[in-house]
């Protein structure tokens, strides 16, 4: 058995998910990382996109959709904080489209009107969330 | 002497009161346990977001930000007053209101401008009743508050304070204490006060060396608003969680209190029915005395 880390993925709401894996690959504002274990204490800021476990001897895989958020990693524990979280499988694709189409019609409107920075701010990351998970759900399930 | 029949409608309006009392008081003590689950499954992110932060805050020492800096003057506040959307809940929203008022007051005594953001049916009509005008009005989020909306609670606090049109911030909301318990209390959001870093910094028993990507600084800066939409989320949920409280304890008094007037009614009830029929007899003995007289 390798060794492993133990994933936990919050959300202000509930936790998610928690397991023992064997790698973690998140989506930073810098880029994906893989995290193995033994990797060095870390702490980066997530942007919405997808993150992918590997466990059972990287026989399976699990695939999640995160908005933005934080990853910690201490002592083989990776913690995410994430605003919002979804298991790939259990995304509703045609709810998550809909939506995406809604929140990117009202981008282009704000970006016309020239609205004020923080309501296009929150409209975009609600549009980032659910563009993630329509992608991870085309590719995932 | 009280009319039999009336005595008897209000029996029956009465009773009919106390199964809708009871009703309530069945249905609140019932979303309690699922307002306090809410609250329990929002802990770990809570706690993780402490540890992060502290995490962050010990390697930034000194660390500036726009949401910690104290401002050296103040003009204008900003109070977020959560209330709930409906009544029934005995003297939950009044303290909560009477609290905004004080601070209100006591702020425009000091020459500050004061503005209210209203979460809840019950804070809007009553500061429009009072002449103020909220900045900001969330209905129908009481019942089950979600992050999305303490986020957008917060997308109105924290860039003016970041630009300096806003010098303080406070959120008035009850806690939940327990069951029967709930304490209007008032929080202060913003600027960070700093000894929420120190305590998180105290926390740290182990001090391992942290890579930060990209910078500290980069990650604090995203954290500190986080950190204020947390403690919103956390008084919405609270509120939420003492309403059903409160709205148990008070119509559970009111459903002794109707018990208690039907069992008064019920007696004068009886009392009237049994003077109606001692009459009765006194008018027919009376009537059959005076024929044998005749």
């Amino acid at each position: 058995m390798a060794r492993t880390l133990l994933c936990e993925i919050v959300t202000p709401e509930r936790i998610v998910y928690t397991n023992e894996v064997e790698m973690v690959i998140a989506p930073t504002v810098e880029g994906e990382v893989g995290i193995l274990p033994l990797h060095v204490p870390l702490v980066t800021v997530l942007k919405a996109g997808e993150l992918r476990v590997r466990y059972n001897d990287g026989k399976d895989v699990e695939w999640f959709a995160v908005s933005g958020g934080y990853m910690q990693v201490h002592e083989d524990k990776v913690i995410i904080l994430a605003e919002n979280a979804a298991v790939a499988s259990q995304i509703d694709v045609e709810r998550a489209r809909q939506a995406r189409d809604l929140y990117a019609q009202r981008m282009a409107e704000l970006k016309e009107q020239s609205a004020a920075q923080a309501e296009c701010d929150a409209c975009e990351i609600d549009l980032r969330w659910f563009e993630a998970q329509v992608k991870v759900a085309e590719t995932r399930s | 002497m009280a009319n039999l029949r009336d005595i008897k409608q209000r029996i029956t309006s009465v009773s009919n009161t106390r199964q809708i009392t009871r009703t309530m008081e069945m249905v609140a003590t019932a979303k309690i346990k699922k307002a306090q689950e809410r609250i329990e499954s929002a802990r770990p992110y809570a706690l993780a977001m402490v540890e992060v932060l502290g995490n962050v805050a010990r390697f930034v020492q000194g660390a500036s930000h726009p949401l910690l800096e104290e401002h050296d003057e103040r003009k204008r506040v900003v109070v977020v007053t959560v209330t709930s959307d409906r009544g029934m809940c005995g003297a939950f929203n009044s303290n909560i209101l009477r609290l905004t008022e004080e601070i209100i007051s006591r702020e425009s005594g000091a020459g500050v401008q004061t503005d209210v953001i209203a979460v809840g049916k019950k804070a809007l009509s009553y500061l429009r009743y009072r002449g103020i005008e909220p900045i900001g009005a969330y209905r129908d989020i009481s019942d089950k508050p979600t992050f999305a909306d303490a986020r957008s609670i917060a997308g109105q606090i924290i860039p003016g304070y970041s630009e300096g049109s806003i010098d303080a911030a406070y959120v008035v909301f009850n806690r939940f204490k327990n069951v029967a318990e709930q304490k209007a209390e008032v929080y202060q959001l913003l600027p960070i006060e700093s000894r929420v870093m120190e305590a998180a910094e105290d926390d740290l028993r182990i001090t391992p060396e942290y890579v930060f990507e990209p910078t500290a600084e980069a990650v604090l800066e995203r954290l500190l608003p986080t950190y204020v939409e947390t403690l919103i989320f956390r008084g919405l949920m609270e509120s939420a969680a003492s309403e059903q409280g409160a709205r148990r304890t008070a119509m559970k008094s009111a459903t002794d209190n109707a018990g208690e007037m039907i069992t008064t009614l019920t007696r004068s009830y009886n009392r009237a029915r049994q003077a109606a029929i001692t009459n009765e007899i006194a008018e027919i003995v009376g009537g059959a005395a005076a024929l044998e007289e005749s």
